[in-house]
């Protein structure tokens, strides 16, 4: 008996490594969808599974119970999920043959999907949305390959400065000039430090990277730079000798160690973001306009906001964030999730993003009446022009991962001080992490 | 005897050695023949069960290991590539020095304070089967529960910790644990001494108690003082306990992933990134599935070699 063991175990692995191979023959890509059948997207019926984003789905949720109440037949169930996890659920159920039917995906991970080849082309429906000139182009832009969409924009969320107008005053500043360089944040910050009683000028997640990329890249992009260059799969880094980069570590370093930006910034994770701003106690902060919209209309009417500022000022940007619709490829129900979409893409449904924290995702939306009742998300849209978001398929590896490229950077640079160094080695893991991407 | 004779002898003795071998082992083959079925039987539940659960994921790993398989998208062989490039993976073998660093601190304190603490609760006195239990409570709670505990303990100028050491004028207050990696290592390597030294205890106490009073009574009457007893009497026959204690937290702490998933995220940067944590990441952020079945094979087979010197030691001690 001793003898035959080891070949019964061979035996064993042998007949394992058979049925997997079974299992592998399987995992085979789901087939496209055929999306010019008449009467697609029009009285669907059964179930909608759709996934949303854990941050976008106050607004996902919105629209999903209205949209419920006035269809009978037809049924959408929202599940959010956590954004770090969203890539890595979403191409796990994928991968299981388990897709939902409808994903909310930011739209910074739309391409990563997009190039995979795992949603559906949905370019004639697209085309013949009524309202699809009014969509933001920047977004539309990333669900789009060698001209094919595969996807279509769902809702904005778009970074600005956020200042306290109560503070600026007490500090002796001018309550309606934000500053508009590095400058005139690292003075005016000083000056609101200097209040004392636990009042700081600034403050930052340090903790939180996807909130980081949202807030702190725009600053670079305002220049006309970027940190990623090349289209979808073809992907470099500019790391090292990116000049307005290092300005902005810069900025942060004296930023922190100066004492002008809250100590809690050190440990700040998304989980409690914006609490220390919304406290009253931080004079500027880069935020989206969630946290705003769910402050008190007292606290809000002290406030002011800008886009975020060039290093030497003269130019804004603003991360020209959200979230995508997609529809993957094996969804049991694309065209009850088109009909949805379409629901969702109205003027009526838009024009309700600002009360979940949103701006729309269509420019004719912002009438007098809109204006006035969402002055900050009206404002916010108003620069949209000044919006981008990089197309590509390594921004989750590289910017929205805990222990990623520049994570790891940020930190070295803002908290360890040696920027040059940690430049040095942000262009070497970047480097890195963008090949793992793209194999 | 002659040499031939010494030779003619030693023949002999291989041809019954021989005989007598196959003799035997054709007689246990006959009882199998006999009554097969039932024997089938008995064994058929756990054999379906290591099946399904063990030896096919395992071979579908390696499999998958032999794969480029991404989470999404198509997939190719590619041999051995995978076990090729981990040698060249900084971040995989940063994560395995680190996991043995982590297992190396961790490994002694928790059997030293899982002895001491059996010590201190095996007589029947009262009040211990309160201690027993205070002392495992933090096992059954479970590692995820206690690591966000201490993650919020942890934090600068509202954790508990924090407060204390403001207190007793050690620190400041602001201390940020969490983003330094050697208090991060330091915190979390309390936090799991503190957590799995219980289980320890539990063992031990278990073979301590198993050990016959007559032993300890008749090294009493020998003039053997207490720590004697310990020295000679209770520690030889707790050895394999030991071991066996040894084994399973060497093997939990190569697999470590909950405590520093949930409290350093594998930061500050990948400082703090386990072997299991590297695999995860590899698997499901950098969606690099075969890959990360290659660095999985790998682990299977170090922990699988661990455990069984370990065992010989064990076997060997006895």
């Amino acid at each position: 008996m001793e003898g035959t063991r080891p070949r019964a175990g061979a035996m064993l692995l042998l007949t394992a490594l058979g049925a997997a191979l079974g299992l592998g023959a399987c995992a085979a890509p789901a087939p496209p969808l055929n999306v010019a059948a008449s009467g697609f997207g029009q009285n669907a019926t059964g179930v909608v599974q759709f996934w949303d984003r854990n941050t976008t789905s106050p607004f996902g949720k919105l629209l999903v119970d209205q949209f419920n109440a006035t269809h009978k037949n037809l049924k959408v169930v929202l599940t959010p999920v956590q954004d770090t996890q969203y890539v890595t659920k979403l191409a796990t159920a994928i991968r299981a043959g388990d897709a939902p039917d409808l994903v909310g995906i930011d739209d910074i991970n739309s391409q990563l999907f997009i190039y995979h080849k795992v949603f559906a082309d949905l370019t004639p429906l697209v085309n013949a949305l009524p309202g699809k000139n009014e969509l933001s182009p920047g977004a539309l832009n990333l669900t789009t390959e060698n001209g094919r969409y595969y996807g279509v924009p769902y809702v904005a969320d778009m970074s600005v400065l956020w200042y306290n107008k109560t503070l600026f005053r007490r500090a002796g500043l001018d309550p309606n000039k934000p500053p508009t360089s590095y400058a005139q944040i690292l003075s005016d910050a000083k000056k609101i430090t200097a209040l004392g009683h636990g009042i700081y000028g600034f403050a930052f997640p340090g903790r939180c990277e996807g909130c980081l990329g949202f807030t702190v890249l725009p600053d670079i992009w305002a220049t006309g730079k970027r940190l990623l260059y090349g289209r979808p799969g073809h992907e470099t880094a500019f790391i090292q000798g990116n000049v307005p980069l290092r300005e902005t570590l810069s900025l942060y370093r004296q930023l922190w160690t100066a004492g002008l930006s809250d100590p809690q910034s050190q440990v700040e994770t998304d989980a409690t973001w914006g609490n220390d701003f919304l406290a009253g106690d931080i004079g500027m902060s880069p935020l989206a306009y969630g946290p705003i919209a769910a402050a008190p209309a007292s606290f809000r009417a002290q406030l002011g906001m800008t886009l975020l500022p060039a290093p030497s000022g003269g130019a804004t940007a603003t991360f020209d964030g959200g979230a995508n619709f997609g529809i993957p490829l094996g969804s049991q129900n694309p065209s009850g999730a088109w009909e949805f979409i379409k629901f969702a893409l109205q003027q009526t449904q838009q024009s309700l993003a600002p009360s979940a924290g949103f701006e729309p995702i269509r420019s004719d939306v912002l009438t007098p009446r809109f204006r006035s009742e969402y002055p900050f998300a009206a404002a916010i849209l108003a620069g949209v022009s000044h919006g981008y978001a990089p197309k590509t398929i390594v921004y989750n590896t590289t910017f929205n991962q805990p222990g990623g490229p520049w994570l790891n950077m940020f930190d070295a640079a803002v908290f360890d001080g040696d920027i040059a160094a940690a430049m040095r080695a942000g262009q070497a893991s970047f480097a890195t992490a963008i090949d793992l991407g793209k194999s | 005897m002659t040499q031939e004779t010494i030779e003619t002898v030693t023949r002999e003795r291989w041809a019954r050695l021989g005989t007598a071998g196959s003799t035997r082992s054709k007689k246990r083959r006959t009882g199998i023949v006999r009554r097969p079925k039932t024997g089938m039987l008995f064994v058929a539940p756990a054999f379906i069960f290591v099946a399904v659960f063990v030896l096919f994921p395992l071979g579908f790993a390696v499999y998958m290991s032999l794969t480029n398989w991404p989470l999404i998208g198509s997939y190719h062989f590619n041999g051995v590539h995978n076990y090729a490039a981990l040698g060249k993976d900084p971040g995989f073998i940063h994560s395995v020095l680190f996991t043995l660093l982590y297992t190396g601190i961790v490994t002694i304190p928790i059997l030293v304070l899982g002895y001491g603490l059996a010590v201190l609760v095996r007589s029947n006195r009262r009040g211990s089967v309160f201690l027993r239990t205070a002392f495992f409570l933090p096992y059954v709670i479970g590692l995820p529960t206690l690591s966000y505990i201490v993650l919020l303990e942890l934090q600068p100028n509202s954790g508990a910790v924090n407060w204390v050491l403001a207190k007793l004028h050690i620190t400041n207050g602001a201390t940020a644990w969490l983003v330094n990696t050697n208090l991060a290592l330091a915190a979390t390597c309390i936090l799991v001494i503190w957590f799995a030294s219980g289980l320890t205890m539990v063992l031990l106490l278990g073979a301590m108690q198993s050990i016959s009073d007559d032993l300890y009574e008749s090294a009493a009457v020998l003039g053997a003082k207490w720590w004697e007893r310990e020295r000679y009497v209770t520690l030889p026959l707790v050895r394999p306990t030991i071991a066996l204690s040894l084994i399973i937290s060497i093997i939990g702490s190569f697999l470590a992933f909950n405590q520093f998933f949930i409290l350093t995220q594998g930061g500050p940067g990948t400082s703090t990134f386990t072997v299991v944590m590297w695999i995860y990441q590899t698997a499901f952020v950098q969606l690099h599935v075969g890959a990360a079945a290659a660095m999985s094979v790998v682990l299977v087979a170090v922990v699988g070699l661990i455990s069984f010197v370990q065992f010989l030691l064990l076997r060997s001690n006895t």
